[in-house]
């Protein structure tokens, strides 16, 4: 058996399926965000105007949401290496039959699934809310490439800074500190074309903003002018990232 | 590489940060071999294993496994190697049975087998009644007979074992120590260390002394008993506290080795080879101190012994 797969079923077995705590809390969140906020500003934002498109603030909101569960699911990605060296898993993986590349490729695919699998109860469960959608197999696939993309984004880069981290108490500092700039100076909660010129070149600079842009594109058929160049950006940077986090990883200490 | 040879060491030299923890050691392990790793705690034994076991890479040398070179060829030997660590290692989040379970999934053993193997492995090792509880529900103990049965799961060729009795109570010491001799006789090789003389002495075919990162000496428990383990061993306390004895300790003629406790409640061990002809001197000697024996015991030559020697040597050398 392939021995990414065989890595991937043990972590989703031991620190996802084992713990459906974790899993619950990972979804109270975004629908909070969604229903909280959303209807909380319907009454103030009545319309949203989005890459020329007129629609309900609800409407552009919940796309967004969605995506910022491929970063908060790429943060457990580091915090689960954290968990299996703390409980003495990494060096027993690592004596196993297995490579490092191995391991961390297994991570990232699953905190993938795990933020698909969040990305479709949100959907699932804010579906009602969402009138307007014009969902097509390009769209799908837009939805679907803003997934794998962001997810191995954000995967690699929470790899990167828990194997620069000492201590798990700083990489909870370290996280703490990087996820509010990344989800709130973005796409995720308001359009880019109405705000100051220094939050939407900060925003532009952040590739939660190309997921989010790219998987409402896929979601709503919102078409930023610039969302070729996001898409490649998007690729480029994850690829990039990744290949940067495996080596960083295979120079890990032991 | 001799072809019975399973393990190859040659000039391995391992440092961290300029300080070096294994300093130019060469042995070899045969093939159903146990070898044995004795040393006191910094010694080198846990940076022996780790380079072994291809966790980290050596400094220098030339180091064989399986007749795989662990530098070029790590994942060829990982295949077909069992480790239990000395850190303790769980799946947490997973109940007793399922962290054998995920063991077996991981080294590719087929669900019917695991499931004997889980039945065969927590019968042994006195887990059958905790099959259902996660890892922050498990004593110490508990966790670490897991571990060990985890580690048994698959099959191997060599088994790695870094101190794997700490925390284990003397019944599962016995049953563990028992398994790896049964599992040796099969054909499993054996890679052992520990800094308890007693298990080294019941287990290993083989025994390597090593301290400072330095093998000391390199034979079987026998050869080692009686080539650094030289006569007997007087034990002996005394009522009093704290007492230096020795300056004293040289007035007392035959005496070959005196070192001093090691520890609370360790006894003064002096060896030599006629030890009925040395107590009463040593007596004599207490008595013109004016000092009480509380207690007084003659042993057999032993593997301690030897190592006591041995280290002790290397002390003065340096």
């Amino acid at each position: 058996m392939n021995s990414i797969f065989k890595l991937l079923v043990r972590d989703i077995r031991g620190s996802f399926l084992m713990s459906p705590l974790f899993l619950a809390s990972m979804l109270v969140q975004p629908l909070i965000y969604i229903f909280v906020l959303g209807f909380a500003f319907s009454g103030t934002i009545t319309n949203i105007l989005a890459a020329g498109i007129s629609m309900s603030y609800i409407l552009f909101l919940a796309p967004g949401i969605i995506v910022s569960q491929f970063l908060t699911g790429g943060v457990y990605a580091g915090a689960s290496i954290w968990f299996d060296k703390r409980f003495g898993m990494f060096e027993q993986i690592l004596v196993g039959p297995f490579t490092k590349t191995q391991y961390i490729t297994s991570k990232i695919l699953s905190v993938a699934f795990q933020g698909l699998a969040m990305a479709f109860l949100v959907l699932l469960l804010t579906f009602p809310l969402l009138s307007g959608l014009s969902i097509n197999l390009l769209g799908i696939l837009y939805m679907i490439t803003a997934w794998m993309f962001g997810s191995l984004l954000f995967g690699s880069l929470s790899i990167i800074v828990s194997t620069a981290v000492k201590t798990d108490e700083v990489l909870n500092v370290v996280f703490n500190i990087i996820m509010p700039p990344l989800l709130f100076l973005s796409s995720v909660f308001y359009p880019l074309d109405s705000v100051p010129e220094l939050i939407r070149v900060l925003a532009l600079a952040n590739p939660l903003t190309y997921a989010a842009d790219f998987f409402r594109a896929g979601l709503l058929g919102l078409q930023t002018s610039y969302l070729g160049y996001e898409v490649l950006l998007l690729i480029v940077e994850s690829l990039g990232v990744f290949l940067l986090a495996v080596r960083k990883f295979r120079r890990i200490k032991i | 590489m001799h072809s019975d040879h399973v393990i190859s060491v040659d000039g391995l030299v391992r440092t961290y940060s300029g300080k070096t923890a294994v300093d130019n050691i060469s042995f070899n392990v045969r093939k159903k071999e146990i070898f044995g790793f004795l040393g006191p705690n910094g010694a080198g034994k846990t940076t022996t294993i780790k380079v072994l076991t291809s966790l980290i890479l050596p400094s220098k040398g030339k180091v064989d496994v399986l007749g795989y070179d662990v530098t070029r060829e790590p994942l060829r030997i990982r295949r077909r190697i069992g480790v239990v660590q000395q850190q303790p290692s769980l799946e947490m989040f997973m109940t007793v049975e399922q962290n054998l379970d995920s063991s077996g999934f991981l080294w590719d053993v087929p669900r019917e087998e695991r499931k004997k193997r889980i039945y065969f492995l927590t019968d042994l090792f006195g887990l059958k009644d905790i099959l259902g509880r996660k890892g922050p529900e498990l004593s110490i103990g508990q966790r670490r007979r897991v571990q060990i049965a985890r580690e048994l799961m698959h099959d191997m060729d060599v088994l790695f074992l870094d101190e794997p009795t700490v925390g284990l109570d003397p019944q599962m010491r016995r049953t563990l120590l028992d398994h790896i001799k049964e599992r040796a006789r099969n054909g499993l090789t054996v890679f052992f260390t520990t800094h308890i003389m007693e298990e080294a002495q019941y287990l290993c075919d083989r025994v390597a002394v090593i301290d400072h990162g330095q093998i000391l000496a390199c034979d079987t428990v026998e050869k080692l008993r009686s080539k650094f383990g030289k006569g007997n061993v007087i034990e002996f306390a005394l009522a009093e506290e704290g007492v230096d004895l020795k300056e004293a300790m040289a007035s007392v003629s035959g005496i070959d080795a005196f070192y001093e406790p090691q520890g609370q409640d360790e006894p003064f061990r002096v060896s030599a080879d006629d030890p009925e002809a040395v107590l009463p001197r040593l007596l004599q000697m207490l008595f013109t101190k004016g000092l009480h024996l509380k207690t007084v015991n003659i042993k057999e030559s032993s593997l301690e012994e030897a190592f006591l020697r041995l280290t002790a040597k290397r002390e003065a050398k340096t």
